[in-house]
């Protein structure tokens, strides 16, 4: 499609051409307006100067006589001054102009009608100004005499019709005007949608490093495509995390999958014994379990990223939740022969999902007794501090350096320490995308010896 | 490495020696009525195939539907002590056939099975009239026992607060747990899982559905939680009497009985 077509099509242009048109008509009407005030005043003056005239002529017909009269209009005829007017007296015998313009016309004393009518049927005149209109004004005078006062209109016409061309002129200009400005906006609204159409196209295409153009002007399409920047930034973010965890699920589970094969397949072209086969295939159920695992590890994080199903959130009671969990893993600490406290407030709630929160917890805990060595200690605290509910998972473990504090929450990320113990590498991603859905701060700090995370929930903001 | 069975045999061979893995844990596992008439709702081929002859050499008596509409019309018509539904259908989906059951005043026992497993889910399965719900992939013997609990959970006699296992008797309302002459102490959480294993008695018990039941959590910490708090029970109810009752079923779970 051209750029001409496509012009018709925009918004802008359309709302320009109605602006116009509105206006246009709006003009015309004003100016119409005038032009026919204008053109009745003219007309009103112009009767006002016909009766004025003919009333001097009939008061000197009344002080003397017709013949006096008749040689006013001759000495008024000759003066150069008055050829404006056009004077005709004579009797109806002679002549009854009447029949002209006023067939309804009486022969009444005093009887007086105004009329406009074409030069020609009054004067003898070239030929060009016949059609010329004069206005009339016509007074029966007594013994049948007509007098007729009459002025040429050639001159109010001209003023009319130069009224008349201006107003035709500037509603034309009005229109070509808006017309032009409304195809310079649209066309610049157009170049703007333009180049966004482009940017998205490339984006499409797959770069999506690709960005909005944003002025300077702030205007409504600056600000909007911000907006789109940032979505864009978001969704790069995204995208590239999305990158990152296929790539290392792919790595990940590939391993897993290809044990798994390898063992299968070595048991396949040996015989062996039943017992062995038992074996190998327990410790093959061992490796899926582990893989869904993986996969459930996973599943969870998307839901919990993806903050679906808030409306399903319930006031948790904190306090009996984190009692239970400190039950719970007291026994196990017991077992792995660690020292476990827990220092719990009372009466803490949050708004949240339950389950969530649970795992979050307990995947803290699982860590924390994973990596502390036998006599140390692990323990979990949750109290109430300025507005924020802080609950903290702390351990004599190795600890994590500063420079990986960040890095511990993505995906699959395992630290060195974290080699030679099981573990998929998703329990902290977890952990932050839990505390995200519940717009809560997850904080790493060390301790001597060991680590320290704690997961904040600010109370104040919440719903 | 190649692979040089045709793959067919492979995938034979493999089915065949799960199935038979799992026959150790089988003694434990027998229904306690014996043939229980179970209908098994499920579209896809090979997992019908592979419950039904688990299910079969455990001792159940299996009918398969392998849409919605023919699994309602069996289920309504047919007798069943207790039913499998598979949750994504042809026809017409788990919960709608199980809502329709439910309408109609069939109360059978149902075990969804789902391939989605979060608790929001979980909660849309049981609020339409499912009575246990088992995400894919699960382990047979994870599916065998909770079937058993469900078959049993319509037995009247396990309701009621007076349990007793042997010479091991809880009393719910005393909150009072005795072996023998001997009064034995347990903490509240130690009382709630004693309690569960006891109205199971003769079943195997998972440590999924303990962590559902007795502590409400819908995920497996890392942790062995559950072994922890089972063998100090055990310590308490078991350890100074001749004749064990809590016992550990490899690779299923735990099981309290008579010996």
């Amino acid at each position: 499609m051209s750029l001409s077509l496509k012009l018709f099509r925009t918004t802008a242009f359309r709302l320009s051409l109605i602006y116009a048109l509105t206006f246009s008509l709006l003009a015309a009407t004003a100016m119409g307006f005038i032009y026919l005030t204008t053109k009745k005043e003219l007309m009103n003056q112009t009767d006002a100067r016909l009766q004025l005239e003919a009333n001097i002529l009939i008061n000197q017909y009344r002080a003397k006589d017709i013949d006096a009269l008749f040689e006013s209009l001759q000495q008024k005829q000759h003066d150069s001054r008055t050829s404006f007017f056009i004077y005709v007296l004579v009797h109806r015998e002679q002549k009854d102009i009447t029949t002209g313009f006023a067939p309804e016309y009486t022969t009444e004393d005093g009887k007086q009608a105004f009329a406009t009518l074409p030069m020609g049927v009054l004067l003898k005149t070239d030929e060009e100004h016949d059609e010329d209109p004069v206005r009339v004004l016509l007074t029966q005078l007594p013994g049948d005499y007509q007098l007729l006062v009459a002025r040429d209109l050639n001159d109010q016409q001209k003023v009319l019709r130069k009224i008349y061309n201006t107003v035709i002129l500037t509603i034309l200009v009005t229109l070509a005007l808006a017309l032009a400005v409304g195809m310079i906006f649209g066309q610049q609204v157009l170049r703007r949608i333009e180049k966004v159409r482009n940017t998205a196209g490339e984006i499409i295409d797959g770069d999506l490093s690709q960005r909005m153009p944003v002025n300077r002007r702030n205007n409504e399409f600056d600000q909007l495509s911000r907006t789109i920047n940032s979505m864009l930034q978001r969704l790069e973010q995204l995208m590239h995390g999305m990158r990152n965890v296929t790539d290392n699920l792919a790595h990940d589970l590939r391993k897993p999958l290809n044990r798994i094969r390898n063992r299968l397949e070595v048991i396949l072209l040996e015989n062996r014994d039943e017992e062995t086969y038992r074996e190998t295939i327990a410790q093959t159920v061992e490796d899926t379990e582990e893989l869904i695992k993986t996969f459930n590890a996973l599943l969870s994080i998307a839901r919990a990223e993806s903050g679906e199903r808030r409306q399903d959130w319930t006031e948790v009671d904190l306090t009996g939740l984190l009692e239970q969990m400190a039950e719970l893993y007291d026994a196990a600490a017991e077992e792995a022969e660690l020292k476990f406290s827990a220092d719990i407030e009372r009466g803490l709630t949050l708004h949240g999902n339950r389950q969530l929160l649970a795992q979050a917890v307990t995947n803290l805990l699982d860590n924390a007794m994973k990596f502390t060595p036998k006599d140390g200690h692990v323990s979990l605290c949750a109290r109430r501090i300025n507005g924020t509910i802080e609950v903290t998972v702390e351990d004599t473990g190795p600890g994590i350096p500063p420079a990986e504090r960040d890095r511990i929450f993505e995906r699959f990320v395992r630290l060195d320490s974290a080699r030679s113990t099981p573990g998929s590498g998703l329990g902290l991603s977890l952990v932050k995308a839990v505390a995200s859905l519940h717009q809560a701060e997850v904080d790493v700090s060390a301790r001597n010896p060991g680590a320290r995370i704690a997961i904040i929930f600010d109370t104040n903001t919440e719903e | 490495m190649t692979t040089i069975m045709p793959a067919p045999t492979l995938t034979e061979g493999y089915r065949n020696i799960k199935l038979s893995s799992s026959r150790f844990i089988r003694a434990a596992m027998r229904p306690i009525i014996p043939a229980m008439h179970t209908l098994l709702v499920e579209d896809d081929t090979d997992t019908a195939t592979f419950i039904r002859k688990g299910l079969g050499e455990s001792g159940y008596n299996v009918d398969h539907a392998d849409n919605g509409v023919d699994g309602l019309h069996m289920a309504l018509n047919g007798q069943y002590d207790v039913m499998i539904v598979d949750r994504m259908l042809p026809g017409m989906d788990g919960l709608t056939l199980i809502e329709e059951l439910r309408k109609r005043n069939v109360h059978t026992p149902v075990l969804i099975l789902s391939a989605l497993g979060e608790v929001d889910d979980r909660v849309d399965g049981l609020r339409a009239g499912g009575d246990d719900y088992l995400v894919k992939p699960y382990a047979f013997s994870e599916l065998l026992a909770r079937l058993q609990a469900l078959a049993r959970r319509s037995q009247p006699e396990m309701q009621g607060t007076l349990l007793q296992v042997g010479d091991l008797r809880l009393d719910q309302i005393k909150r009072k747990v005795t072996r023998g002459d001997t009064e034995i102490q347990l903490q509240p959480r130690e009382f709630m899982l004693l309690e569960y294993l006891m109205r199971h008695t003769g079943q195997v018990v998972t440590r999924t559905m303990l962590l559902e039941n007795v502590w409400d959590y819908h995920f497996d910490p890392q942790t062995n939680v559950i072994d922890v708090h089972i063998s100090r029970l055990r310590r308490k109810i078991d350890k100074d009497f001749d004749k064990p009752l809590l016992h550990t079923i490899r690779g299923a779970g735990y099981s309290l009985h008579e010996p």
